[in-house]
């Protein structure tokens, strides 16, 4: 890799696990979630949600759960891999504690799905080398921390659970590509629905090298969220950056993701790779994966992010960022395209992608978490595109209308929201504003400019904020002089 | 059957012939075809809260919390299981000499000097002795690479080996999945099909088990063998042969001519130059990482907790496995490791394939094929305490090529030599157990009929 063949000065490959949001394992009817009875916080006893299957007991044997292959063979379709004829799965030796049969239940010869990609804005394309089901481990749990427990427990709840796995190419050159490559993933599992954001877990390794070293790799081990990765990317980037600054030698190693602090610690120099002596596994037969499955399958495929932009740029006529904006989060794309059908579709965009977005972030809630009822937000956004109401009374509606439902018109009414067009009506309340304000009037007539503002607020005061502020100004102008 | 009378007689037998791990008695109801029978079950076989060690120290004082499939199905004809048969330590060998540590080797019924066969020895000894005393019995075999025949002939009753995935694997403790077969021992063939009958079929709980539809095993058995087409493995008669067996085996011929069977000779080169070695490559690669999880943490034995856990894991299972056990944990495990996984797993494999292929051909012209079941009569003791590691897998050669391949096979006592009996082995195409079972059948009627 050395030599010139990467153009760029950063190199970056990222392995990524995620469970999908099956009610059951991987290779038996255990669920993946503790069950919550109303009234009772989710409770999750260890080792409450496991059978012989999951817990290797001698003979008991795994049964594939079906819906895990849908799930696999939609997310390699979206990601235009080639999929595999049959579904082969193979042990994958290694010891240690939280492995029930000291084997994994892994894809290794013949991955479900290979050489598929991801296309970023930029129209370059990230590689997908591999995408393939496996079983989860348990999870170790300490008394204490891990150095200071006398001993260590065991909790099955996770093992057998499944997991996708997903290795890119090392094709991204920077961590802001890695970061719109996450992106893009992400939005392409919304989009499929085989992830659950809240309750799901996804995490990375990542490879990651510097021209400066000569690519001499590190690489970080399980960083969890889409957040740390882009965090821990760019850490890592800066400290091989720092390193060669300072003329130190970097040497190929493993590196921990510590999110507290922020940065990367060294596990252990890379030694040899390890030898998990794999053999394809004789409980599970091959699974014929026909022509017929992979085309019913794309069939049900959504219509996927990109197309989706195309289809907002050439129906909608939406700008290209407009569009990749919505596009970028399945619940604003399907907002957008119902709402797009009663108004005109660019104010719809500004709208979503500007507003709704804020009233998220204030609320500090996912999109898919706001209380949205497309109605109510087209009877919202109808009176402001026939002006009906001011800009800023739509957003408080739009504010409240996240929290709980109503008729937006009803209310406009009720609170007599309505912009006060008669200029009458408006030339009584300036003048009622300008012999309320004396000491404002007589600055601004000494030619103080910013003084009229005091008697604009008194005004939009008067009227709710239905008035149009720039109209009011001009009217007191015209009074004044 | 009295079953008090039944339980003391088993101790005595046992006392003197060590044909068992564990005594039981477990009985669910008392109608169906089994009602007056008592079922031996080898230890490989789960049954739920009887300890179940396949023969293994590794997994003393372990009770399984579920019944086997094939269990389940023999209770349900009103079986009374008896007890868990001693074998070879998970299936590990071919005389039954491989027990656990601390368990005790299965002598032969005819003379105890001399083996039973392995690996299912205690439950083709305790077959023919149960014959001799009047017990109506049949016992549970399982077979990787021949553990049903060998000890059938070696203990002179019927074994039968059916079609990999004919009979659900569920609940029994893997030696090597891709190989692995539980099947019937009986004194008689009637028991044979009878109890075929009962344990073939789907079951959802295992991936790997066929949904082919099940005959009458038993409504087969009186069809004459007139018109079968019957071919000889050529290379079974070669060096390392006992000549008694293979004059037995002519004679056996001669009377299935008589019967109007049509007999002629094949060769299985590829089988016969590379079954054993691809079948040990498979069975030791798959065996390797079904003891993995045996290190003292979940199943069966622990010892006191002290040290790291690699030293923990190292101290049972040191204790826990024995000499076969550990052999083949390390074989197998070199051999699926990168470097060597080419050379060996992979090649096997293929191999394998090459052998599949080799019998069909075969059977697209023969019915069924013959060979002896073992190349000698059952061993003493001190015989086989002088053969090598090599010599003891050469013994093997008869069978790891239909288990290799699948196939169903049996073993019929066909005579003896100074008072140990032979095995003639028949073996048929997938499937074809009911031609396996005719042909026993009229070479039954002939040796006691
Ligand atoms: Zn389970």
């Amino acid at each position: 890799m050395v030599n010139g063949k990467f153009n760029s000065d950063v190199v970056i490959g990222l392995e990524i696990h995620f469970q999908p949001n099956l009610k059951s394992k991987l290779f038996c009817s255990c669920a993946t979630k503790a069950e919550t009875k109303k009234n009772e916080n989710s409770k999750d006893e260890p080792n409450t949600r496991t059978c012989v299957i999951c817990l290797g007991m001698p003979g008991s044997k795994p049964m594939l759960n079906k819906k895990a292959l849908d799930y696999g063979l939609k997310l390699g379709l979206a990601l235009n891999c080639s999929i595999a004829l049959e579904l082969i799965f193979s042990r994958k030796s290694y010891f240690y504690p939280d492995l029930a049969k000291n084997y994994q239940i892994s894809q290794f010869e013949l991955p479900l799905g290979k050489n598929g990609e991801i296309v970023l804005s930029s129209g370059k394309k990230i590689g997908i080398e591999r995408i393939h089901l496996e079983e989860d481990p348990a999870s170790l749990v300490h008394p204490n921390t891990i150095h200071d427990s006398a001993y260590t427990l065991i909790d099955y709840n996770r093992s057998g659970i499944c997991l996708i796995e997903l290795v890119t190419k090392p094709e991204m050159r920077s961590p802001e590509e890695a970061r719109e490559f996450l992106k893009k993933l992400r939005t392409i599992l919304q989009y499929l629905e085989i992830f659950d954001e809240q309750t799901g877990v996804i995490k990375a390794d990542a490879n990651i090298s510097i021209k400066e070293s000569g690519y001499v790799r590190s690489e970080v081990k399980n960083i969890t969220g889409f957040k740390e990765i882009e965090r821990a990317l760019l850490y890592e980037v800066e400290r091989q950056k720092q390193a060669m600054q300072n003329n130190e030698k970097l040497v190929m190693d493993t590196r921990g993701w510590n999110a507290l602090t922020g940065k990367t610690t060294r596990l252990r120099t890379k030694e040899t790779e390890a030898d998990y002596g794999y053999i394809i596994d004789p409980d599970l037969v091959p699974i014929d994966i026909t022509q017929e499955m992979i085309e019913k399958t794309k069939r049900g495929l959504p219509e996927l992010p990109d197309e989706k932009i195309k289809r907002f740029i050439t129906k909608h006529k939406l700008s290209p960022i407009d569009a990749q904006v919505l596009a970028m989060e399945r619940v604003l794309a399907e907002l957008f395209e119902k709402v797009a059908e009663e108004i005109d579709p660019i104010l719809a965009a500004q709208w979503l992608r500007h507003e709704l977005v804020k009233v998220a972030n204030y609320h500090k809630l996912a999109l898919d978490q706001l209380r949205i009822e497309e109605l109510e937000i087209v009877e919202l956004l109808s009176m402001v595109e026939k002006k009906e109401i001011s800009d800023r009374t739509a957003q408080q509606i739009l504010s409240l209308l996240t929290e709980k439902g109503f008729s937006p018109r009803q209310y406009v009414k009720e609170h007599k929201l309505t912009i006060v067009s008669d200029t009458k009506e408006l030339e009584e309340l300036c003048k009622k504003a300008i012999a309320e304000s004396q000491p404002a009037i007589d600055d601004y007539k000494a030619g103080k400019e910013i003084a009229l503002n005091n008697v604009v607020g008194k005004v939009m005061k008067y009227t709710k904020g239905t008035a149009d502020a720039a109209k009011v100004k001009d009217m007191l102008k015209k009074m004044l002089r | 059957m009295n079953i008090n009378t039944t339980q003391q007689q088993l101790e005595k037998i046992n006392e003197e012939y060590h044909y068992f791990n564990k005594l039981c008695n477990v009985q669910t109801k008392k109608t169906g075809k089994l009602k007056d029978y008592v079922i031996s079950v080898k230890d490989a076989l789960c049954v739920k809260d009887v300890e179940t060690k396949g023969g293994s120290a590794i997994l003393e004082g372990y009770k399984p919390l579920f019944n086997a499939t094939v269990i389940e199905k023999l209770l349900a004809e009103g079986a009374t299981i008896i007890g868990k048969t001693s074998q070879d330590a998970f299936g590990f060998g071919t005389f039954s000499t491989n027990v656990g540590n601390n368990m005790q080797i299965p002598l032969n019924p005819f003379d105890k000097n001399h083996s039973t066969g392995g690996s299912s020895g205690g439950a083709a000894g305790f077959t023919q002795l149960a014959k001799k005393k009047g017990i109506k019995h049949i016992a549970l075999g399982e077979s990787t690479g021949g553990s049903i025949a060998a000890p059938a002939s070696f203990c002179g009753v019927y074994g039968l080996t059916p079609t990999y995935s004919l009979v659900s694997r569920y609940g029994l403790l893997d030696y090597a999945n891709s190989l692995d077969k539980i099947g019937p021992i009986a004194a008689s063939v009637k028991e044979l099909a009878m109890c075929l009958s009962i344990i073939a079929g789907h079951d959802e709980k295992d991936a790997t088990s066929s949904k082919t539809s099940i005959p009458d095993y038993e409504k087969g058995l009186s069809k004459p063998i007139k018109g079968m087409k019957i071919a000889v493995i050529k290379e079974c008669f070669g060096k390392g042969i006992d000549p008694a067996i293979k004059q037995n085996i002519l004679e056996t011929i001669e009377t299935l001519k008589k019967q109007g069977a049509t007999i002629e000779e094949i060769s299985l080169p590829t089988t016969t130059e590379y079954a054993l070695e691809a079948y040990y490559i498979l069975a030791m690669c798959e065996a390797s990482t079904n003891l993995a999880k045996y290190c003292g943490i979940r199943y069966g034995r622990h010892e006191k907790l002290e040290g790291n856990f690699n030293q923990y894991f190292s101290k049972v299972r040191s204790h826990g496995f024995n000499k076969e056990e550990k052999r083949r944990i390390l074989l197998g495990t070199f051999a699926r490791m990168s470097g060597y996984r080419d050379a060996y797993y992979i090649k096997a494999a293929k191999v394998r394939t090459l052998i599949i292929q080799e019998y069909k051909k075969a059977f697209e012209k023969y019915d069924i094929l013959i060979s002896p079941t073992m190349p000698m009569v059952a061993p003493t003791f001190d015989e086989i305490k002088r053969l090598t590691p090599l010599q003891h897998y050469m013994v093997d050669l008869m069978t790891v090529g239909p288990s290799l391949a699948g196939l169903p096979h049996i073993s019929c006592p066909t005579g003896f030599k100074d008072n140990m009996p032979i095995g003639t082995m028949f073996i048929a195409d997938h499937f074809q157990e009911e031609k396996l079972l005719q042909i026993a059948s009229s070479i039954e009627e002939l040796n006691h009929g």
